[in-house]
C-alpha cells in the first residue's frame, strides 16, 4: 500500500469567544481540507469519485458526550451542506448515531423527513437494529439499520477524545456506535475489538472518509467532559485512510498531554493498540514514516 | 422514545406471545427505549475523582467515566454516581418447574416464579438467551415488575420459589436481592441461576437472602473462560467454593460442547476439583449443547459424550451426576448411591415418582442430600 495522507486544517477563530462557530471559517475549513485531501483545485467535483449522486449518505457523529464534548451540530451541518453542493440531494444525506436522547442532548434538532436531510438516532421508531447477527473474529453484533439499510456509503465524523479504555476514541471506534452491544468490546483496551469491527461488511464496504472534529479535543480523563482538561485546538483532520487519521488524533492527543505536563498514553498503558491490530489487517497506515501529514492554517 | 402499550389486549397477548415473553407480564404496561429505565443507586462501587466510578460487582471492575456503561450494559455512571438501569424492570417472567433450572435436590416438583431482566456481565458465545442477555434494556421490551410485584404474583400463582434466572442476575443484584428479603417475609424460597462471575463480598450478602444457587460451570480451563465466556475461570471456583461454605444449596451445571470443553482430561479435572474442594454430594449437571449464538459451526453434543463424561465424575467419586437436555436419558433421575435403586424418577421436567422418606432412600435409609421440602 502506497503511503497513506492526512490533512489537518486549522482554522484559528473559528470558534469564537462565546464558544459559537464562525461558518464561514468553518466552510473554508472544509473546502481547503477536501482540496487537500482529494487533491483538486474543485473539491466538490472530486468528491464524486467517493460518493455518486445517487449515494445514500451517512454521517456518523458521536454524541455520547453531551453538548460540551461531541461532534458539533455545526459541523455535521456544514458537512452536509458541502455534499450538497458537490451534487448529492439533501434527501440522501443522514446524520446519524445511536440514539435520538443523545442527539439532542448534543444540541441536534431531529428531522425523520423522508425528502429532506434527515438527523435520527438508532433508537428511532421503526429503525433500530437488524435481527440478524453479523458475526465476524471476535465480534458478534446487530448492526443498526441506518448503517446497514438505510446508507451506501459512510463518513466517520467523530469528535476526537482521550479514552479510559481504548486510548482515543476517534474516527474508527465511532462505529461502535453503529451496533446494540459495544459494552462488551472495551476489554484489553479496546483491542482487537475496534479494528476487526470496522472489518465487518456493513463498515468497511461503505466508509469512504473519516474526518476529526477537533474544533475541542478533550486530551485527558476522556471520554467524558472535563473543563480543566478540554483544549480550544480548531482543527478538523481529514483522511481516507481509517487507520492514519486515528493514528494522527492519537499524536494530537499526545502533544496536548505533553504540553500540558500528563504522562503518555504509553506510560499509562492505554496507548491506542488498535491501531498495530488494524494495521495488520491491513486496514491502513499506522507510522509517522508512513503517512503524509500536510498540516495548513487557514 | 417512549412507548406505551396496555397489553390486555387480544393483539398484546399475541405479541407476547409471539416475542417468547410469558403470560405472567401480559396485564403490565411494557416499555422500550431509555426514558422508563430505572435510575436507583447501584451497590458495590467505589467512587473515584473526576466523576469516574470503578464497580466492584464483579471480577470486571469497570472503571468508568461519567455517561459510560458497564460490561453488563445495564448500570451506568450518570455524574459520577453508578446506577443500575433494571431495577424492577423485568424482560421476561414465566412460571418453570423447579427442574428445568435445573436443581435436582430443590424442592422437585415445585413451581418458580422466574423472572429476567436484560444484560449479562460475560458474553458466552454459546449462550441460549442472547436476544435478551446480550442487549441493553432499551433494546428489549420491559416491564414495571417491582418486588412487591413479583411477590404477589409468586402467591397469587402458587409459585413457592422464585428464580432469578434466564440471564446473568448478578447484573440486577439489587432487584434480585430487594425481592428475595420480600418474598422471604412470605416464606418464599428464592434461587439463583448465575455463571457465578461475582465478587466475593456480594456474593456472601446474597447467600445470606437466597436458598439455593445454580452455577453455570462453563469449563474447566482458563482459555476457554478466556475465549468463549470473556471471563475468567478462577472467580468462578472462587464464588463455588464460598457458596459451598454456606447455607445455601449449591447445584453445578457444565454445558459440554464438543472438541471446547469435553475432554476426558479436562471432564476428570473438574470433577476432581468438584469432589476434593465442595464435596461428593454436590450434583453435577452434564448439559447438551445445541448450535446456538455465535457457536453454530459444531454439532449438538452426542449423547455418548455426556455419558462418558458421567462416567468419569462418577469414577471420581460424586455421587450425584445427571445428564440434562436429553429427554427420557435414565441420568436425569436420582439414585440412591448406596443402594442404587431410584430415589427420584424424572421424565423431561416432570417428576415420575419420589423414593424418599425423611430425605432418605426409602430402600436402605440412605440420606440424601438436598432440600426436599
Amino acid at each position: 500500500m502506497a503511503s497513506s495522507q492526512v490533512v489537518i486544517v486549522r482554522g484559528k477563530g473559528v470558534l469564537t469567544q462565546d464558544e459559537n462557530i464562525d461558518q464561514k471559517k468553518l466552510l473554508r475549513m472544509y473546502s481547503r481540507g477536501f482540496q487537500l485531501i482529494l487533491d483538486s483545485l474543485n473539491p466538490k467535483e472530486s468528491l464524486r469519485r467517493l460518493f455518486k449522486a445517487d449515494d445514500r449518505v451517512g454521517i456518523k457523529i458521536n454524541t455520547i458526550g453531551g453538548k460540551r464534548i461531541s461532534t458539533r451540530p455545526e459541523v455535521s451541518q456544514s458537512l452536509a451542506n458541502f455534499l450538497v453542493d458537490s451534487g448529492i440531494p439533501d434527501r440522501g444525506i443522514v446524520i446519524w448515531d445511536r440514539t435520538n436522547r443523545e442527539l439532542r442532548e448534543a444540541g441536534y434538532r431531529l428531522n425523520m423527513n423522508r425528502s429532506a436531510l434527515k438527523v435520527l438516532g438508532t433508537d428511532t421508531n421503526g429503525i433500530g437494529y437488524n435481527f440478524d447477527l453479523v458475526s465476524h473474529l471476535n465480534i458478534g453484533s446487530r448492526f443498526s439499520r441506518i448503517q446497514t439499510d438505510t446508507i451506501t456509503t459512510s463518513i466517520s465524523l467523530a469528535i476526537l477524545k482521550d479514552h479510559g479504555m481504548a486510548g482515543i476514541t476517534a474516527g474508527m471506534k465511532n462505529y461502535f456506535g453503529a451496533i446494540h452491544n459495544p459494552n462488551k468490546y472495551h476489554d484489553s483496551n479496546c483491542d482487537p475489538f475496534v479494528a476487526e469491527l470496522f472489518e465487518t461488511s456493513p463498515i468497511k464496504e461503505k466508509h469512504r472518509l473519516s474526518i476529526l472534529d477537533c474544533l475541542v479535543v478533550q486530551y485527558h480523563r476522556g471520554p467524558a467532559y472535563h473543563t480543566r482538561w478540554a483544549k480550544k485546538y480548531e482543527a478538523l483532520v481529514f483522511s481516507l485512510d481509517p487507520v492514519a487519521a486515528d493514528f494522527v488524533g492519537w499524536q494530537v492527543i499526545e502533544q496536548l498531554r505533553a504540553q500540558d505536563g500528563l504522562p503518555s498514553l504509553k506510560e499509562e498503558n492505554r496507548e491506542p493498540k488498535y491501531l498495530q491490530t488494524a494495521v495488520k489487517m491491513g486496514l491502513g497506515k499506522a507510522s509517522s514514516g508512513e503517512i503524509k501529514i500536510i498540516e495548513e492554517e487557514i | 422514545m417512549k412507548r406505551r402499550q396496555f397489553f390486555k389486549t387480544a393483539g398484546g397477548a399475541a405479541l407476547l406471545t409471539s416475542s417468547g415473553l410469558g403470560s405472567l407480564l401480559m396485564d403490565l404496561y411494557a416499555f422500550s427505549g431509555q426514558e422508563n429505565l430505572s435510575q436507583v443507586e447501584a451497590r458495590y462501587y467505589k467512587k473515584h475523582p473526576d466523576r469516574e466510578i470503578e464497580c466492584e460487582l464483579c471480577p470486571r471492575f469497570c472503571r468508568l467515566g461519567d455517561k459510560e456503561r458497564g460490561y453488563c450494559g445495564v448500570r451506568e455512571n450518570i455524574g459520577g454516581t453508578y446506577y443500575t438501569l433494571v431495577y424492577g424492570k423485568a424482560c421476561s417472567a414465566n412460571i418453570d418447574p423447579i427442574e428445568k433450572k435445573p436443581l435436582f435436590h430443590y424442592l422437585p416438583g415445585s413451581s418458580a416464579l422466574s423472572i429476567a431482566t436484560a444484560g449479562c456481565n460475560v458474553n458466552c458465545k454459546f449462550c441460549q438467551n442472547w436476544e435478551i442477555s446480550q442487549v441493553r434494556p432499551e433494546q428489549v421490551t420491559h416491564y414495571d415488575f417491582p418486588p412487591q410485584a413479583v411477590v404477589q404474583s409468586a402467591q397469587k400463582n402458587n409459585c413457592p420459589v422464585i428464580a432469578y434466572t434466564y440471564t446473568e442476575p448478578i447484573i440486577f443484584y439489587e432487584y434480585m436481592y430487594d425481592t428475595s428479603i420480600e418474598a422471604h417475609k412470605k416464606g418464599i424460597h428464592n434461587v439463583v441461576i448465575t455463571g457465578g462471575y461475582i465478587n466475593p463480598e456480594p456474593l456472601v450478602e446474597l447467600t445470606k437472602v437466597v436458598q439455593a444457587i445454580k452455577v453455570d460451570l462453563k469449563a474447566f480451563s482458563q482459555d476457554f473462560y478466556a475465549s468463549y465466556v470473556r471471563g475468567k475461570l478462577e472467580p468462578v471456583l472462587e464464588a463455588i467454593k464460598i457458596i459451598s461454605k454456606s447455607k445455601v444449596w449449591m447445584e453445578i451445571v457444565y454445558l459440554v460442547i464438543p472438541t471446547l470443553n469435553d475432554s476426558p482430561q479436562e471432564i476428570r479435572g473438574v470433577s476432581q476439583w468438584l469432589r476434593k474442594e465442595v464435596g461428593p454430594d454436590v450434583p453435577l449437571h452434564f448439559s447438551r449443547f445445541h448450535p446456538m449464538y455465535l457457536v453454530k459451526n459444531l454439532p449438538s453434543t452426542p449423547v455418548s459424550t455426556l455419558e462418558r463424561a458421567h462416567k468419569i465424575a462418577k469414577e471420581e467419586g460424586l455421587n450425584y451426576v445427571y445428564i440434562g437436555n436429553v429427554p427420557g436419558h435414565r441420568a436425569e433421575s436420582t439414585y440412591c448411591p448406596k443402594c442404587g435403586k431410584v430415589v427420584i424418577e424424572r421424565k423431561g421436567y416432570l417428576i415420575e415418582s419420589i423414593e424418599l422418606a425423611e430425605n432418605r432412600c426409602k430402600n436402605c435409609s440412605t440420606p440424601i442430600p438436598g432440600i426436599w421440602s
